[in-house]
């Protein structure tokens, strides 16, 4: 394995003027996306798709990754000036964020989270390179078995993180892997459940369904609140955004374990950046010489998490260039992109477009070193954007989840189609149902279909093909345990209930 | 939301039994070599219908009424604002042209959210309407709709 010449490889297509120009773009919109209350990474990456179609892969990807580096820190921003979370995985820094901002020290709380970052992403990215030509090679040898087996591992995690319910996940990821049923079946060829619409007979695309549950579907959520949020004034210079020798102190170890914690949590499939952010909470809280600051401003639980999340993002990449298994919402809609571009996720990528691999691998490092030094320079840019009024804002939004869902195929229908999700969006957000486990379900669905189908076509024993094979049991077994532990569990606590009920 | 889920759980229970019947009757379970085409919908169905089932049984056996998920007052007037305009907009996309559609999508929006100042709102309207219409023609060579004054 030379690392050396893959890496120059990589960096030869990275640095070209156009592909630099794509990372710098996703980077600054990345930010400004994630900064938006209600707009998260994977609304960000579902609604700039469309403006990759026109070009290569290659710097579409670079585009799209850099983007949803800047969405992490984006969130941050947010978390930490007026204390909402732009996204899912700033959700813990508002915690000690928001203190530290109210005792006037939100710059350094900026700072260490950008610099935790680029610690973390540029590591990330180093075990990014080495990790995924291993599990590349190791999972050439996989069949349709394990393909299903893993695919099932990555169906049900997500379910069980995601969602408030475990009920709700459950429904939400059927729905998805229902609506993936639509159309052409792949091996009879028999269109099902088009309704004879013609639409529909080349099966409902996930990308009408990403903008309208993520895009359209938060700015329905966010329409009943439609207030600017106030932001605390402060000096957010370069100087003073800068730690002091004692915050780098505090927060060295914190950054060490959040990056190496957000990597391997990042790699599981379905456990994406979010989980990773509350455990590197939980470890430094335990850790602490002084827990009692946690939640009263203390520095490490910022570094920590924010350090977590940069490196989970990076580590999702890893099973989805290998395995073409996406960790969460973002990376699933990241695949179906791949899948747009003619490429097929998996462990012949490496093989076959070592080019768009390096080249992703190697713009993951530059745009990690302009976050560094756009989030650090231009925080007063940034808070200034904040202050732009949510209502001007949200109908803007709404246009671009028009054009996006138009362009994919120049069609009304999908427009229309992108409305009917929104609306499912917003009523799934406001009752607990998880869009992320939906939308990973539609881009898995088929995948997972073809490997099921074709695991019984060659098994002499039905389903036993799944048990029987060491590394699809392993998984299988995996799967299967994350379903039933959270039903055992579910039953166990309505029967204490009920018992209760009865005796008091 | 204990109302919402009831409800949910009783449409959530039809789709599943639909869906699973509907694929028996219409599609083979088993085909000439392995699973045939309705194997996978028939299992998504019957799932789906045991989950829906426990998510209805949870909801009627509640005690609490839960919050209420749909908000009043002008929260409910912003929503429904919003949520009509951009469905006017999706319909008349075709007759009007992107171009007009957005700009008057725009205009009702950031008038009758917020009240934004006329200048404000005709200004960013305008832009927004034509940058992303000149980004999709002319960047990436998507033909927006145009309507009958061509564009």
């Amino acid at each position: 394995m030379d690392f050396v010449s893959n890496l120059a490889l990589g960096f030869s297509v990275a640095l070209t003027p156009f592909n630099l120009f794509m990372a710098v773009c996703g980077v600054v919109m990345g930010i400004l996306i994630g900064a938006l209350p209600g707009v998260g990474p994977p609304s960000g990456v579902a609604l700039l798709l469309p403006l990759t179609f026109g070009m290569e892969p290659t710097s579409g990807i670079i585009m799209l990754a850099a983007l949803y580096a800047g969405t992490m820190y984006g969130g941050t921003i947010t978390s930490v000036l007026i204390n909402t979370p732009g996204e899912s995985a700033s959700v813990v820094t508002c915690i000690d964020g928001y203190q530290m901002a109210l005792q006037g020290r939100a710059g350094p709380a900026l700072g260490i989270a950008a610099f935790g970052s680029f610690i973390a992403g540029t590591f990330g990215v180093v075990l990014l390179m080495l990790v995924s030509p291993l599990l590349a090679r190791w999972s050439l040898s996989f069949g349709p078995p394990e393909t299903f087996a893993l695919m099932l591992v990555g169906l049900t995690t997500v379910t069980l993180l995601t969602g408030e319910s475990a009920i709700k996940g459950y429904i939400s990821m059927l729905l998805g892997l229902m609506l993936a049923v639509v159309g052409f079946d792949i091996v009879s060829g028999e269109p099902r459940f088009a309704f004879g619409i013609p639409e529909m007979m080349d099966g409902i695309d996930f990308l009408p369904v990403a903008i309208g549950l993520f895009g359209l579907g938060e700015v329905l959520a966010g329409a009943e609140e439609a207030k600017g949020p106030s932001i605390p004034h402060g000096r957010y210079g370069l100087r003073d955004v800068m730690p002091s020798a004692r915050d780098w102190v505090r927060s060295r170890w914190a950054i060490a374990r959040g990056t190496v914690l957000g990597f391997f949590i990042g790699v599981l499939p379905g456990a994406g950046p979010t989980v990773s952010t509350f455990l590197s909470y939980a470890v430094e809280k335990k850790v602490s010489k002084h827990p009692e600051e946690f939640g009263k401003g203390a520095i490490e639980g910022v570094a920590g998490p924010e350090s977590a999340n940069n490196a989970a993002a990076t580590g999702a990449m890893v099973p989805m260039l290998t395995l073409g298994i996406p960790g969460s919402a973002t990376t699933a809609i990241m695949l179906g992109g791949l899948m747009m571009w003619g490429l097929r996720p998996g462990p012949l990528l490496f093989e076959k477009n070592p080019q768009f691999v390096w080249g992703l691998i190697a713009s993951q490092y530059i745009a990690n070193a302009m976050l560094l030094v756009l989030s650090t320079a231009f925080i007063p840019l940034f808070v200034r954007a904040l202050r732009v009024p949510y209502a001007i804002l949200m109908p803007i939004i709404v246009i671009f989840c028009v054009t996006g869902a138009y362009s994919l195929k120049n069609s009304v229908f999908d427009v229309g189609q992108m409305l009917v999700f929104g609306v499912l969006g917003y009523a799934m957000k406001k009752l607990g149902y998880s869009p992320a486990a939906l939308v990973l379900a539609l881009v898995l669905g088929p995948l997972a279909e073809r490997a099921l189908r074709q695991s019984l076509i060659i098994s002499d024993s039905g389903i036993g093909i799944f048990f029987m094979r060491p590394i699809a049991a392993t998984l299988t077994v995996a799967a299967l345990l994350a379903v039933v532990v959270p039903a055992v569990r579910a039953i166990a606590a309505a029967l204490r209930r009920w018992r209760e009920a009865r005796g008091g | 939301m204990r109302g919402a889920d009831r409800f949910a759980g009783a449409g959530l229970l039809a789709l599943g039994v639909a869906f699973a019947a509907g694929a028996l009757k219409q599609y083979d379970y088993w085909g000439p070599n392995g699973p045939g085409p309705a194997f996978l919908p028939f299992w998504l169905g019957l799932a789906m219908a045991v989950l829906a089932t426990a998510l209805l049984i949870g909801a009627i056996r509640a005690a609490d009424a839960g919050d209420a998920w749909l908000p009043r007052g002008e929260g409910l007037r912003r929503l429904l604002l919003v949520l009509g305009s951009t469905t006017a907009l999706v319909l008349l996309l075709d007759v009007l042209g992107m171009v007009v559609a957005t700009l008057l999508f725009l205009l009702v929006l950031f008038r009758g959210i917020d009240r934004q100042p006329w200048t404000l709102s005709v200004a960013v309207a305008v832009a927004i309407a034509g940058l992303n219409f000149l980004v999709f023609t002319y960047w990436l060579r998507v033909p927006m709709p145009v309507g009958p004054l061509g564009f």
